[in-house]
């Protein structure tokens, strides 16, 4: 990025980073260095400052999001159960989905994880682009903005499950059971990787503004390709020959579609199979998506490290 | 903490016990920086152009604008920096540079302390939130939590004189009180780096004030200041150094007096070969003699005409632009169609906003002249002109001896435009020569006062 790093050597007499004076404190780094290399420590360092910006954007959105609404933050609970009751309609009467018991709750335990990636994807596209007047004018980390919608969306992630919790409770053919406590994990490993990719997205979309365009239609085949209405072993109807092997059409659906892994553990901990109770996920499978996900954390950050400089010329 | 401001009396205090300590460091230094941008057109910015791009492989070169071109200066801690220069030189770009909006090209930029960049005042501010909220929110772009914020709220609340507005939506807030909430709040950021970017020609007259002497506040209390103004006077009163950009590059750096001084005399010479120019192509336009559409602003019976006013400087050689405290003649030059006798030659100076300044003429003054017949001209000539910087207008006439009847009336047709550079004065309408004097009377204090006394 900065040819100019190498050549420059330190200023003599530089105090070191952090002995600025009784002065320094608050505001950013004691001394900073525009032209060269900054270390992912520096940058993490960095963000951990500016935490409480982090939570006022994830305070700003939810409050802006509910103001002039009637129902106000109760729109986060009654919008689960007005899509449940759009989807048991959809799928209980039009298109039956098969004998599963409770297709409501079939549906509603893999359509609230979807919307959270949906509504944090959507949002994180844009989300440097569309704040350009605060990143001309002021400086601060620009992952900031990111980490912010996703964040405000797991906050209304996390509002719905209850909703869902009160429908486990009230449907006789599902009970609670002790897997649910899998849940924490699962919500982080989507986290990781929605994060993941919405940093990457959104700095593509600052050089091509084509990706959220693009995405609108990616997001609309991925809802449907991943296994909400149905389970994921439709996808063994097909199978797939790999060097002679014949590996099962779901095997596939679960590598390729990292979000199609996330949405099974959640319904498997929660609802079970078609079938069977609730279970405690296959570990190795849980492994793989998380270390997918941490793959892709790691990816898209340094994506967006590797360009976050430029925003402020470039939005 | 940062100490308190002293009371502002507007004389620096020398007593002002600085917490940094006797050591100079540097706050800011620039080491070679260039900044250069690819200009939007050249750029993809779809897939398709991208794609496109790609396939006509021979990809013209690509134009960049260069706003900053290996520009190196030091700020030590506590100082306080204005950069001078034309617009689009790279002022702008500095100070993003220096708040880390932008990164060098190449070179390298070290910043010693936590900035506050006021580049627009409340940038950042969601129109749905309230003003304290608001507030918050911006601390926390500042790396500032909740806590770090209530300590601040009633300060901020009190300078920006909103008091119970502060619970309101910003979005209903009129625009001086929005500036005003932007300005409070980040000054209470105690940042040891203050960025101004011509915020402080915004808002009315006496917020503008308490702006301008905040920040001299801010200054005396140890905190480094850039600012960047095309008010020279703003920069003369808060900096103490200059850095003057020309096309990206420094042209000079150095004491504020100095370089601004260095900088008025190229921007009035640049000026007037403006004004020149775009006389000789009036000129060129007006060619013909035909003038017989009403003026407004012309009136008289014309059996004398005023030709034409010119602006002698001391060098004998019109000008456009006068200086305060130099010499000036005012030459009326007329035209008489027929004998007119006793006639009275008048000027009238106005400030541009209708404030009437002065009114001589030939009569009052003592001058008589006979009769004018055929061409001449009338000088008024001052030794020292009074007038500070400002945008004024002549009015010029002939009337008859009672000065009752125009021959010819010229209101408020020619612009006077004054700089006050030289006079070591900046306020208010005229510079009027004097001499300070000071005399202690060291005597006069008794002696139980005296400190370090016994």
């Amino acid at each position: 990025m900065s040819e100019s790093s190498t050549a420059a050597p330190p200023l003599p007499g530089r105090p070191e980073p952090g002995s600025a004076g009784p002065g320094s404190r608050g505001t950013g780094p004691a001394v900073s260095v525009a032209g060269r290399e900054r270390r992912l420590a520096e940058r993490l360092a960095e963000l951990w400052r500016y935490r409480h910006l982090v939570g006022n954007l994830v305070v700003r959105d939810l409050k802006v999001r509910y103001k002039n609404s009637v129902l106000g933050f109760f729109w986060s609970l009654v919008n689960p159960l007005l899509m449940m009751a759009v989807l048991s309609l959809v799928f209980g009467f039009i298109f039956p989905i098969g004998e599963a018991r409770a297709p409501h709750l079939f549906i509603l335990v893999a359509i609230l994880p979807w919307n959270w990636f949906n509504a944090a994807v959507a949002g994180g596209i844009t989300s440097i682009t569309n704040n350009a007047p605060l990143i001309n004018k002021v400086y601060f980390p620009r992952e900031v903005l990111p980490i912010g919608v996703v964040l405000s969306e797991l906050v209304n992630f996390l509002f719905a499950l209850p909703v869902l919790l009160a429908i486990v409770a009230l449907t006789p053919s599902v009970d609670f059971t002790r897997h649910m406590l899998w849940l924490p994990l699962i919500i982080l490993i989507q986290g990781a990787f929605t994060l993941g990719f919405v940093l990457f997205l959104a700095t593509a979309n600052v050089y091509y503004r084509d990706t959220h365009m693009i995405m609108d239609v990616v997001l609309l085949a991925w809802f449907f390709l991943t296994p909400i209405f149905y389970e994921g072993s439709m996808y063994d109807r097909y199978t797939l020959s790999i060097g002679g092997q014949a590996v099962p059409g779901s095997r596939i659906a679960f590598i390729v579609n990292p979000l199609a892994s996330l949405i099974a553990n959640y319904r498997v901990v929660i609802y079970g199979s078609m079938q069977g109770p609730p279970s405690a996920p296959d570990l190795l499978f849980l492994g793989r998506t998380a270390l997918t996900a941490l793959v892709v954390l790691v990816g898209g950050y340094w994506v967006f490290h590797r360009y976050s400089g430029q925003f402020g010329e470039e939005v | 903490m940062r100490s308190r401001q002293p009371p502002d009396t507007g004389i620096p205090s020398a007593s002002q016990p600085s917490h940094r300590g006797p050591t100079l460091s540097t706050a800011i230094a620039f080491e070679n920086v260039s900044k250069r941008f690819v200009l939007e057109r050249d750029r993809p910015r779809s897939f398709k152009e991208a794609f496109v791009g790609t396939l006509r492989r021979e990809r013209q070169a690509q134009e960049t604008l260069t706003a900053l071109d290996g520009v190196s200066f030091e700020l030590e801690q506590g100082g306080s920096l204005g950069f001078v220069g034309p617009n689009g030189t790279g002022k702008s770009t500095s100070l993003k540079l220096i708040a880390r909006i932008l990164e060098p090209t190449s070179g390298r930029i070290v910043v010693d302390g936590g900035v506050a960049a006021l580049l627009e005042l409340g940038a950042g501010f969601h129109p749905d939130l309230t003003g304290r909220e608001n507030v918050f929110l911006n601390g926390s772009m500042m790396g500032f939590g909740r806590r770090e914020m209530e300590r601040r709220l009633a300060r901020i609340v009190d300078f920006s004189e909103l008091g119970r507005f502060v619970e309101m939506p910003v979005k209903h807030y009129s625009s001086g009180m929005y500036m005003r909430l932007g300005f409070a709040t980040a000054i209470h950021l105690d940042a040891e780096i203050l960025l101004i970017d011509e915020v402080l020609a915004v808002g009315d007259q006496a917020f503008q004030h308490k702006c301008r002497d905040r920040i001299a506040a801010l200054r005396r209390s140890g905190i480094s200041i850039v600012l960047v103004s095309h008010d020279n006077a703003a920069i003369r009163e808060l900096c103490d150094r200059a850095l003057w950009l020309e096309a990206g590059q420094a042209r000079a750096f150095g004491a504020t007096e100095t370089v601004v001084e260095a900088y008025y005399a190229s921007m009035v010479a640049r000026e007037e070969a403006r004004l020149a120019a775009d006389r000789r192509a009036a000129g060129e336009a007006e060619a013909e003699p035909n003038d017989v559409e009403p003026e407004p602003d012309r009136w008289g019976s014309r059996e004398v005409e005023i030709t034409g006013i010119e602006l002698l400087g001391p060098d004998g050689q019109p000008h456009e632009i006068l200086l305060t405290g130099q010499a000036l003649t005012l030459r009326l030059h007329y035209l008489a169609h027929q004998r007119v006798e006793d006639p009275v030659f008048g000027i009238a100076i106005h400030r541009d906003d209708g404030l009437h300044i002065n009114g001589p003429n030939t009569r009052d003054a003592g001058l008589a002249i006979d009769a004018v017949t055929g061409r001449g001209f009338v000088d008024w000539q001052i030794d020292q002109l009074a007038l500070m910087s400002g945008r004024y207008e002549l009015s010029a006439a002939i009337y008859d001896a009672a000065a009752v009847h125009a021959y010819d009336h010229h209101h408020r047709r020619y612009p006077l435009r004054v700089r006050a550079s030289q006079v070591g004065e900046q306020y208010g309408l005229v510079h009027m020569p004097a001499r300070w004097r000071h005399q202690p009377l060291a005597e006069a204090l008794p002696a139980a006062d005296r400190p370090e006394d016994g």
